[in-house]
């Protein structure tokens, strides 16, 4: 009586968790490691001749020896960091309003409000920017109508569309966690720092922000993600001279056919990317567990 | 109209699943095809006659190659791409299955073409292509705004700072070369000269990029561009201007003087390929001259159909022969096939120009 | 004696709901003043105006003196021990002392002195680095009321910082807040429900409903002589019964209730014949005995227990007259009593002044009745 049940219990048990760890770990191997493994593969070799290749590290070497792939890649992360910086600085208030100033219909209300432009897709919501922000297009037209412009004015070709635009795909993803943590935050807290003589300056800054910390970086690390591996928004909106790197490595394998470089790129994007979001994490002294729980 | 919208799919499921029908021996054809070359009415047709249903993709020549590639040539049973990029993907990649000729009603088609590109798609011994749409790439001009541009060249010219397009692909160099005197083609077996040329077109394409509002990636984007008049000189295809030209008479087509750049569409067999005799009856059907040219209509580009022409409408007609007296149609520079190794080099120049300042 | 906080007339509305009704107060310097009331009468919403949380609709709000109505809750002399304490979790306990001390601009150097001192006081030494998960119910309490007192406040307000904590501690507690207060002598606002923390702790208490003061007082008096029927059922446990008036001669007043039991009660006011009154008697007024007690009773019941209900110090008896009014009497555990028992008959005798009756409802006087 002893011994018997308990072990068919614990096999059960231990059938049951693995048949519950199986999609995530198939999920995880076919979709995620395997493909990676490949392209790891992929971006090793270099076309000597017609179906041929050699193992090579040229791929990689060419991305830091060619200044135009290296400059990309600089200037995509520089400008995904100050896009994720200005969508923090634009969704705080936000969603502060909505996590503690508001309350009931109109705190719903508005948050909604932040989810409807996600309802199309990222296509249409571009096209849209493009048909506002062009030289033919709506502001252009009103500005000329008030009177402010005698002549047309393109807004559209240039990093500050770019930006715009990717702000704009980026705000949701910035609002929710941080309403999230900042529903979390007690209003007492906040209460209780105006009670002991701060300002709301330092009530900001000594309990508002400490607290919605891990909201922030997990907001941070996913737009920033979203951004640095945005693909529409930079080409539509982006002007003869702005270079994604995103564009490079759809380049590559696309119009090149040059799946190796492309290859190398992509893992190369993964790396620096995951660098770039490890540093933030050690400059803001957040761990990244706390950070996505 | 030929291109246009990379990579976006438009999948159509046709309504020859009835119930009851044959649809348990219903075979499908998974068509890889450009905009228009596979008009609603044409496919219906098709269907009706033969039982056949059609699944139409739509793409163009890069996606093509590399959807193919990916799966090793699997996943369609017909594509249409140009017939200058056939050989070096078949030589590098391996995606295609020979054409057996004979399962073509080659008395449909004109002799001419069918010789050309028999010529230029065949590898190691064996033909791929056979010739379907045929075009050209050139000039489209608002003659309003920017009545000088005669040839590629003119794009640059300081009076048209800030409202030309053109995309940053091969067929700019290719354009530029000609303009800028050379003959790119004659240099494809030598990669030196050739690499000289390309040289010479960089230095001019990254001179003008003051000049270039936006480089168009989309064949809609860049006709937007035009109608709003925010673009007045571009480098596009044929049927483009045209179409621009029914709605706007001020806009055209010009075949630049150095001379358009002639293409022809072909089909091919991927390797994989499921419903090869449905690929053939396709062929043969499409290749009817009043189904060839339904097909012109939709796309806006003349095929390789025997006889068709009698069947197309006259407006299409009269803006071709207006866009191309016949000097300029024996003018036209056709592509011979791509060497492969040539695109990597090419590659770089563009990266080039599109990161100068 | 100088008042350290006076109200005078403060009104809030909610709507149409009067949450504070005209309310007018004063608490002289040092003192540890409660407010009592059930949840809904309105205490929170006073302390959030004296806190500075929320703008009243009228009256005034003095500290020290002057008004503080225009004065933001950063700047006001008060501060406050929140509900659940209100500790900011992101930072150790000395840095949430240090919190106030650096927005009230006390010189760095000074602040390891004070948190030191101001630990040693709660009985927290050398808790500095702790973070505050890692401390007790009682410990987070302590480290709440020394956040505050660290900064010298004119007052203190408390909103019912002891309802978290387990019977045991917050009886610890009760001790321990009024030792704080006669330690720092600091005037202390506190409100609650239960009635046992505002009895034990002040020196005043207000026993606020439905938005108003019934009654300002000791603690004694509130429970010997409460001026309302509000204040003496809230106040302490009673046996209540409804009743009329059959009689009337100067204080003593003779009441049927509503099961027909006669009893003779002291009324602080004259009440008509046949008039409604409400009737109090405490469970350790009543005496027990076995036998009829000789000495003269103005009141003494023959009864029949019911049960006993055993709680050490606190038990009680309940009891049943022949005419079936159930009544509770603290059951003293003294030899005496260790015979009785379910279905026994016993005597329950009290003098009229030990219990209290007020009218119902003082708006509709009892003409009908009559």
């Amino acid at each position: 009586m002893s011994a018997e049940p308990s072990n068919a219990n614990r096999t059960q048990y231990r059938l049951g968790f693995w048949l519950l760890l199986a999609p995530i770990v198939l999920w995880l191997g076919l979709l995620i490691i395997l493909p990676h493994i490949d392209m790891v593969l992929v971006s090793l070799r270099e076309r000597i001749a017609s179906r041929q290749y050699e193992f090579s590290f040229s791929n990689y070497t060419a991305f830091f020896t060619e200044p135009l792939y290296w400059n990309t890649f600089v200037r995509t992360a520089v400008m995904s960091i100050l896009a994720t910086v200005l969508t923090l600085i634009i969704a705080f208030p936000v969603s502060f309003y909505i996590a503690k100033v508001l309350t009931g219909r109109p705190k719903i209300a508005l948050f909604i409000l932040c989810l409807i432009p996600f309802w199309v897709s990222e296509l249409v919501r571009t096209y849209g920017w493009m048909i506002l922000l062009r030289e033919t297009g709506l502001i252009s037209g009103a500005l000329q109508w008030l009177g402010l412009v005698d002549q047309p004015v393109e807004m559209l070709y240039n990093d500050v569309a770019i930006m715009v635009g990717l702000i704009y795909t980026s705000m949701l993803f910035m609002v929710v966690p941080l309403v999230t943590t900042l529903d979390s935050l007690d209003n007492s807290l906040i209460e209780a720092g105006y009670d002991l003589g701060g300002s709301s300056w330092h009530v900001m800054r000594s309990i508002v922000i400490p607290h919605a910390m891990p909201g922030i970086m997990s907001g941070c690390i996913v737009v920033f993600m979203l951004t640095l591996g945005n693909y529409l928004t930079p080409t539509l909106l982006g002007g003869k001279d702005s270079l994604w790197f995103t564009e490079q490595i759809y380049t590559q394998f696309i119009t090149r056919f040059n799946w190796e470089q492309g290859a190398a790129f992509g893992i190369l994007l993964l790396i620096l990317s995951s660098l770039i979001v490890w540093l933030g994490l050690k400059i803001t002294r957040q761990s990244f567990t706390r950070v996505m729980s | 109209m030929r291109s246009f919208r990379q990579s976006k799919y438009l999948t159509m499921v046709t309504a020859a699943t009835a119930v009851f029908s044959v649809s348990a021996q219903a075979e499908t054809l998974r068509l890889l095809t450009w905009g228009g070359y596979a008009p609603q009415d044409v496919v219906e047709q098709f269907e009706k006659e033969t039982g056949i249903e059609v699944e139409i993709t739509l793409s163009n020549n890069e996606d093509m190659i590399s959807k193919l590639r990916a799966t090793r040539g699997a996943g369609f049973d017909l594509a249409q791409p140009s017939q200058d990029r056939i050989v070096s993907a078949q030589a590098d990649f391996d995606i295609y299955k020979p054409m057996d000729l004979s399962k073509i009603d080659a008395d449909k088609i004109i002799p001419s073409m069918m010789a050309a590109t028999r010529k230029n798609t065949e590898f190691e011994g064996e033909v791929y292509g056979v010739p379907h749409v045929w075009g050209t790439s050139g000039l489209i001009v608002n003659r309003e705004a920017a009545g000088t541009v005669k040839d590629y060249t003119d794009l640059c010219d300081d009076s048209l700072s800030g409202s030309v397009s053109y995309r940053l692909k091969r067929p700019t160099l290719i354009g530029f070369a000609f303009a800028l005197g050379e003959d790119p083609f004659a240099a494809y077996g030598d990669t030196e000269k050739y690499q000289a040329i390309l040289d010479k077109v960089e230095e001019k394409l990254i001179a003008c990029k003051s000049n270039v509002k936006a480089y168009w990636s989309g064949g809609d984007a860049l006709l937007n561009l035009m109608r709003s008049g925010e673009v007045s000189a571009a480098m596009a295809w044929d049927a483009g201007g045209w179409k621009l030209n029914a709605e706007n008479p001020d806009i055209t087509f010009v075949a630049p003087t150095s001379g358009a750049l002639g293409w022809i569409d072909t089909f091919v067999l991927p390797r994989k390929t499921k419903a090869e005799e449905a690929a053939y009856q396709w062929i043969n059907f499409v290749m009817q001259p009043e189904i060839a040219a339904r097909i012109t209509e939709s796309a806006g580009n003349f095929t390789a159909a025997k006889g068709s022409d009698e069947f197309v409408n006259d407006t299409l007609k009269a803006q071709f022969k207006a866009s191309f007296p016949q000097a300029d149609l024996d003018n036209i520079n056709w592509y011979p096939p791509v060497p492969a190794g040539l695109e990597e080099m090419e590659g770089k120049v563009l990266d080039r120009v599109k990161a100068s300042n | 004696m100088q008042e350290d906080l006076a109200c005078t007339l403060l009104s809030k509305h909610f709507g149409e709901f009067a949450a504070v009704d005209e309310v007018s107060f004063s608490i002289p310097r040092g003192a540890f003043f409660s407010i009592l009331g059930p949840s809904g009468c309105g205490k929170t919403t006073l302390l959030r105006m004296l806190a500075g949380f929320q703008q009243p609709d009228s009256g005034d709000i003095l500290i020290k003196g002057s008004s503080v109505l225009h004065t933001p809750p950063n700047k006001r002399p008060v501060n406050m021990v929140f509900q659940h304490l209100a500790l900011f979790p992101t930072m150790s306990v000395a840095q949430n002392i240090a919190y106030g001390l650096k927005r009230k601009g006390v010189p760095k150097r000074e602040h390891a002195t004070l948190i030191d001192d101001v630990l040693a006081k709660v009985q927290l030494p050398g808790y500095g680095d702790k973070r505050i998960d890692q401390l007790s119910g009682g410990q987070k309490q302590r480290v709440a009321i020394a956040r505050c007192l660290v900064l010298n406040p004119a007052v203190l307000l408390l909103d019912e910082p002891l309802g978290a904590l387990d019977l045991k501690l917050r009886e610890q507690m009760k001790i321990e807040l009024k030792r704080l207060q006669r330690e720092f002598k600091t005037t202390f606002v506190y409100i609650t429900h239960d009635q046992s923390e505002a009895l034990v702790m002040s020196d005043h208490v207000a026993v606020m409903n439905k938005g108003r003061f019934e009654q300002v007082g000791t603690p004694q008096e509130l429970y010997y002589q409460p001026k309302t029927a509000f204040v003496a059922s809230f106040v302490g446990d009673s046996n209540q019964y409804a009743g009329t008036v059959k009689e009337q001669s100067g204080q003593l007043i003779t009441i049927v209730t509503e099961h027909g039991v006669r009893l003779l009660s002291h009324g602080g006011q004259p009440m008509p014949l046949g008039s409604p009154v409400t009737l109090f008697i405490r469970p350790e007024v009543m005496q027990i005995s076995t036998s009829r007690p000789e000495a003269e009773q103005d009141n003494c019941l023959q009864v029949t227990i019911l049960r006993m209900l055993f709680d050490g110090a606190r038990s009680q008896l309940q009891v049943e007259t022949s005419e079936g009014a159930v009544l509770t009497v603290a059951l003293p555990q003294t030899a005496d009593y260790q015979a009785l028992e379910p279905g026994r008959s016993v005597y329950v005798s009290w003098q009229a002044s030990q219990c209290l009756c007020f009218p119902v409802a003082t708006e509709t006087q009892p003409e009908a009745v009559q």
